[in-house]
């Protein structure tokens, strides 16, 4: 009698997808016997939303360098699941606007607090090297701090006895995974913060937690 | 020797007996408050907040309760504006990610005498859209499962119309006072409950908010404990009593009010709960939403259920309003816990 379906563990939600009638969209992870795959669902029946989510699974692939398994699902290369990071590339694939082109972005950004152009180095076997170029403040600290955010995005390690270094822990190459990420890393307590609003909204409070 | 085979309970057998404290042929899942989220809103095209002022909508939502979940019960009113916005409260009423609230800083009231229950109290769209999605869900389902309404009670409609610090307030500078805005405010409880029930409802929700953060037990028996009895008298129907927040100091005195069961929160172990209201009472809840249904997975949900079966509580659901963003996974493992749990115990 029900429509719902068992499609693994739910992992990320986008409660209101602006660029589709405000349908909700969520990733979900299935683990099959060649690791952790993904899939992106709705479960809206308007007219068009599978567009929308092949989109929104085509985007991942570009954002995240995520490949598509012969069912239609999504998994990274190296098989490991990278659980922090696919969430990130989904929301961001969420956020991108249709009507534009899904791009891989570069391993490099202007970092507007100290004005250091930031790059990432690919050092092989899934490590990367935070660098600054240019004139600007704080260099060892903003190298550190974006190191950091890294780390705490897409659960990397650090380089023992680095500060300017990370690695995935399956040891694999994610450059278009590190561009994405590379992005938010300068702010990566804005962008937890703003995760935990959003999933703080459509929890019922107590009538003294009300601020209405 | 030939055994007798007996049919399964349906939902709304297992619910009403539960509510009565008869026997069961299992534990009862059942939600006094919304189960709705966002991806159900989806499944069934009925997003917030129009299917909180559109009866079909509201109907429709609600029944997937039942349909997707498979609870042994159906409860329609997501929110707790409805009979506010009849009293005439500002409503913020949102998007769909978000629940509607009262605008309790805009005050309808200032003193007792402000106090009126409007002639269209009942025919307002807000609770009209309530009365008729009950009738809609009873045609529908009614022989299945139990079809659960919401009254609020007064304290929680001072906090809406008075605003949560002038209520406050008022009952500590005069509580004579207070008893007689309480005494007023019933009457918009017990109106509501009567017409739901003549709807269809074969129980009601009361959330009456006098919660662990802000008001003590003593304070729960001081104000409210009386006027719970005249509420369990007057309103001839199942009152399942809702309060969030630790609430462990006043079970005691909820358990002596008549009502039929008390809704539950986490914040309260099962056995301390079930040694609090000795008897005297159901118990329903109290699986943890911010943590366990929001962020945690099925098995987590399990274990949590089993906690509550172990200790005997009477029905077994959320502790309060679900999140809108949980997962139906989560929610559909309540009562897939509930059956492996009395599965292993029969055998």
């Amino acid at each position: 009698m029900g429509q719902t379906v068992d499609i693994g563990r739910r992992i990320e939600l986008v409660p209101l997808d602006p660029y589709f009638g405000d349908i909700s969209i969520a990733l979900y992870r299935q683990q099959v016997d060649s690791g952790p795959v993904y899939q992106v669902y709705t479960y809206s029946r308007r007219d068009g939303v599978e567009d929308r989510i092949a989109f929104v699974g085509q985007a991942m692939e570009v954002l995240g360098g995520m490949e598509p398994t012969r069912d239609g699902r999504l998994r990274f290369p190296c098989g490991y699941e990278h659980t922090m990071a696919v969430k990130r590339v989904f929301l961001e694939a969420c956020k991108l606007d249709p009507s534009q082109t899904a791009e891989p972005r570069p391993l490099e950004i202007l970092d507007k607090k100290s004005g250091l152009q930031i790059r990432v180095l690919s050092e092989g076997a899934g490590v990367y090297r935070v660098t600054a170029h240019g004139e600007g403040k704080d260099r060892e600290r903003r190298i550190s701090f974006i190191a950091g955010g890294l780390m705490k995005l897409a659960e990397m390690d650090e380089v023992s006895g680095t500060l300017d270094q990370v690695v995935f822990p399956c040891g694999h190459v994610h450059d278009a995974m590190v561009g994405q990420l590379l992005v938010r890393a300068p702010n990566v307590r804005a962008v937890l913060r703003e995760q935990e609003a959003v999933s703080s909204r459509g929890v019922l409070a107590a009538p003294s937690q009300q601020d209405g | 020797m030939e055994t007798s085979i007996t049919r399964p309970m349906t939902g709304r057998e297992r619910v009403l007996a539960a509510l009565r404290q008869e026997p069961v042929d299992r534990t009862p899942v059942c939600n006094p408050t919304s189960v709705a989220t966002v991806e159900l809103m989806d499944l069934v095209d009925a997003p917030f907040p129009d299917a909180n002022r559109d009866p079909e909508l509201m109907a429709r939502l609600a029944a997937t309760g039942y349909t997707e979940l498979g609870y042994d019960s159906i409860m329609p009113v997501f929110t707790i504006i409805q009979e506010s916005s009849a009293l005439g409260c500002k409503i913020q009423w949102e998007q769909k990610d978000n629940w509607p609230t009262v605008k309790m800083r805009e005050p309808i009231w200032e003193d007792v005498d402000d106090i009126a229950v409007p002639s269209d109290f009942l025919t307002h769209q807000d609770t009209k859209c309530v009365l008729d999605a009950i009738s809609l869900l009873k045609k529908e389902y009614g022989d299945e499962v139990a079809i659960i309404g919401k009254t609020m009670g007064p304290w929680s409609l001072g906090y809406h119309c008075f605003g949560v610090e002038p209520f406050l307030l008022m009952s500590l500078d005069d509580p004579g006072k207070t008893h007689l805005a309480l005494d007023r405010m019933k009457e918009a409880t017990v109106d509501f409950g009567i017409a739901q029930i003549e709807a269809g409802a074969d129980a009601l929700t009361l959330p009456d908010h006098a919660t662990g953060d802000l008001v003590s037990g003593e304070y729960y028996r001081r104000f409210l404990r009386d006027l719970h009895i005249e509420l369990a008298e007057r309103i001839p129907i199942p009152l399942i009593m809702h309060i969030c927040g630790r609430t462990v100091d006043r079970m005691g005195y909820i358990a002596e009010t008549g009502f039929a069961a008390f809704h539950y929160d986490s914040k309260n172990k099962p056995q301390e709960s079930m040694e609090a209201v000795d008897g005297g009472i159901s118990l329903v809840g109290n699986i943890n939403n911010p943590e366990t249904l929001f962020a945690r997975g099925p098995e987590e949900v399990s274990e949590e259920v089993h906690r509550n079966l172990e200790q005997g509580i009477h029905m077994v659901g959320p502790e309060c309003a679900v999140p809108l963003q949980a997962s139906i996974e989560n929610l559909k493992a309540i009562p897939r816990a509930v059956k492996d749990w009395h599965s292993g115990h029969a055998a």
